[in-house]
């Protein structure tokens, strides 16, 4: 029972993970009607942009030395007074690393957004009024142009990441169970359930959300009420590549930068196809589904079972629900 | 269009090679590759016997995307499917007393069929979803066939993932132990699919086919059974894949799981796009750009880097990106492939020198 309920809670931090990248995927489909199944490759890349701007450019000479460690006087007071191996020193290593973390986070957002930006002004803005299958093909062939991209560019593997948050174990009891987890998963499931929610409220009220949603609906409609398409298709493409870069933070920090981020994109993707391609909520459902299930697998079959728990988990689900848990059925006419 | 193309009875409408032109390219083509086991030499061999493998593969991978117009990513499974079933049919065989010289005749036939199963299970998804959730689905039986391939629990059998070694073709006491001899079986085996999958879109089946890629539900009132159809598609798709699978694992001395992965699958699918989806000859010319690309690659970073590790160490990540930006410059500036492009020369030469275009 104590394993159950502490694997369960892993699942569910990981599941929380799976929805901060799924909405990216939402998001483009909400908007422009293309499954990008290169949204792994953009994660990865978010990775790696964070990797640049929280390693490789402060331990570059010309940069400020605060900005690879900040030690302030009272930083290095408060670490001698500090007991080894105590929450304590945890938070503080962390807020040695905070100017890097923030230059990280700040320059993926803003790299991976450009990059989504660029993908939608060069590869989809041409193909509006093309059909869908061109358009989600050109993201197919997105996934080797990225991929190789990658290789040219970064050619160290398996990289150390700063957490995002300081990595304090965590104690607590749950049922009277104990139980262990790290704080930098608790800090990244909030990151992401915050921006998830974020991101769903903007789409439900504010004036691009339902510019969004407007379009999401009928093109042409929206057209002709004054919403410009094209500057809505690039800010859901936008707000894919920003969270993404989030998302790769993340990952990053969990499972090290490597060039195997990009396949993460398609269990995600099976777990949208899962919740309901439209649907925030569903998508929400199926990822702490899938995160749980993962873990279980992990607990029970062994680690590389939990691999392939997203893709059997998906074609069950469709097999019974076409359109997902929670996706609205399309309506075809002849 | 090709004018002057007359028919004068109802037989010579209905042959599979209706036009001189055809005819010409295919018995052009046989030649060629009749006399080319006898004067090319090792290299071109090994890369034209690549192509015929791939081209079986996407000839099939043609019947569902480009035919049927149904989305696959995953038809990479069914190679690996159709290869991993030769070293194992080989054991069973030998342990019951088989004759090693008619194996391969047993072994590719049952390969092939269990391919066509796999692939009957894996299209079954197609009856309920479309488009998107069948690539999905699709995708997620590759990764699913890779996983089961790499299995600790399958490793007796499949090697798990340091591969399995895969023993070489006997017809009948020739033993096909060069890849000289392998070619001549592989163009063989290549000429017989691509005219059977051309002769099958003369029939009811292929116009079935055809028609449910138009609009599935039209068909469907129009009395086309979607269930037997889509299944029949991605069996007749699958099974190809198989037979490539097969002449995979005869061609090479070994087989890794990681060979089938999704790379390949985007492989099948780049080089239909760039050959033109639903055309006989799309796979051809499709196959030909995929396989030569990173041979000419090969051949430039040679003459680049000289020796250096350095350059060549580029050579990987280029190719990817060279694949990639093949599917999406095609997909935006050629979406029906070189075949048009083609067919577009051929016009004007057919009109020269009145109207051009």
């Amino acid at each position: 029972m104590g394993q159950f309920v502490q694997f369960t809670l892993n699942g569910l931090l990981a599941g929380t993970i799976y929805a901060l990248i799924a909405v990216g995927i939402v998001s483009v489909y909400k908007a422009t009607r293309v499954v990008n199944f290169a949204h792994g490759y953009m994660i990865m890349f978010g990775a790696y942009f964070y990797y640049t701007f929280a390693v490789l450019l402060p331990g570059l000479e010309l940069m400020p030395s605060w900005l690879a460690k900040w030690e302030p006087d009272w930083l290095i007071a408060a670490r001698e007074n500090a007991p080894m191996f105590s929450p304590m020193g945890a938070v503080l290593d962390w807020v040695s690393n905070l100017p890097r973390i923030i230059f990280g986070i700040t320059g993926a957002v803003i790299a991976c957004a450009i990059l989504g930006r660029m993908i939608e002004r060069m590869l989809m803005r041409p193909m509006i009024g093309q059909s869908s299958f061109a358009m989600i093909m050109i993201t197919v062939g997105l996934i080797s142009v990225l991929s190789g991209a990658k290789g040219l560019i970064w050619t160290a593997d398996a990289a150390f990441v700063p957490h995002i948050a300081p990595n304090a174990p965590v104690r607590f009891e749950l049922f009277g169970n104990p139980v262990f987890l790290f704080g930098a998963d608790l800090a990244n499931a909030a990151i992401a359930v915050i921006l998830f929610t974020a991101i769903v409220l903007w789409v439900r009220y504010s004036k691009g959300g339902v510019a969004i949603r407007a379009t999401a609906e009928d093109q042409q409609t929206a057209y002709s009420m004054g919403i410009s398409v094209p500057a809505v298709f690039g800010r859901a493409w936008v707000l894919a590549a920003a969270t993404g870069a989030i998302a790769g933070a993340i990952l990053a920090t969990r499972n090290g930068v490597s060039p195997s981020l990009g396949l993460f994109g398609f269990s995600v993707l099976a777990i949208v196809l899962m919740g309901g391609l439209d649907s925030y909520v569903g998508v929400f459902i199926a990822a702490l589904m899938v995160g749980f299930l993962e873990a279980m697998a992990q607990w029970q079959l062994g680690g590389e079972w939990a691999e392939v728990v997203p893709y059997i988990a998906v074609l069950i689900v469709i097999l019974i629900r076409p359109h997902g848990l929670l996706g609205q059925k399309e309506v075809e006419r002849i | 269009m090709i004018n002057g193309n007359l028919k004068a009875t109802y037989a010579a409408d209905e042959q599979v090679l209706n036009n001189a032109y055809k005819r010409a390219f295919v018995y052009g083509m046989a030649l060629l590759c009749a006399a080319l086991p006898f004067v090319a030499n090792d290299y071109i061999i090994l890369v034209a016997a690549q192509m015929g493998i791939i081209l079986i593969a996407v000839v099939g991978v043609n019947v569902v995307i480009g035919y049927t117009g149904l989305l696959s990513l995953g038809h990479a499974a069914f190679i690996a499917i159709g290869a991993y079933s030769i070293p194992i049919l080989h054991t069973l065989f030998a342990s019951l007393g088989v004759p090693e010289g008619i194996m391969p005749f047993l072994a590719i036939p049952l390969a092939v069929a269990i391919s066509a199963l796999v692939g009957i299970v894996v299209g079954l998804p197609s009856l309920r979803v479309k488009g998107l959730y069948l690539a999905v689905a699709t995708l997620s039986a590759n990764f699913i066939v890779i996983f089961l391939i790499e299995l600790d629990a399958m490793a007796p059998y499949t090697g798990g993932f340091n591969g399995i070694n895969t023993p070489e073709a006997n017809l009948l006491g020739w033993q096909l132990d060069t890849q000289r001899e392998m070619f001549a079986l592989i163009a063989a085996l290549a000429f017989v699919t691509i005219l059977g999958v051309q002769n099958l879109f003369r029939t009811r089946v292929g116009r079935a086919f055809i028609a449910i890629r138009e609009r599935d539900y039209s068909a469907e009132v129009l009395g086309i059974s979607l269930l037997r159809y889509k299944l029949l598609s991605f069996a007749i798709s699958a099974a190809c894949c198989g037979l490539a699978g097969a002449l995979f694992a005869y061609f090479y001395a070994r087989i890794l799981p990681e060979q089938f992965e999704l790379v390949l699958s985007l492989q099948l699918v780049a080089a239909l796009i760039v050959g033109g989806m639903g055309r006989t000859m799309g796979p051809v010319f499709g196959v030909i750009i995929v396989v030569m690309v990173p041979e000419l690659l090969k051949y430039s970073f040679g003459i680049i880097a000289g020796g250096s590790a350095d350059v060549a160490a580029l050579r990987a990540p280029v190719q990817e990106i060279v694949f990639g930006a093949l599917i999406i410059i095609f997909l935006m500036f050629e979406p029906l492939g070189i075949t048009q492009i083609v067919d577009r020369g051929f016009r004007s030469l057919n009109r020269w020198p009145f109207a051009r275009g």
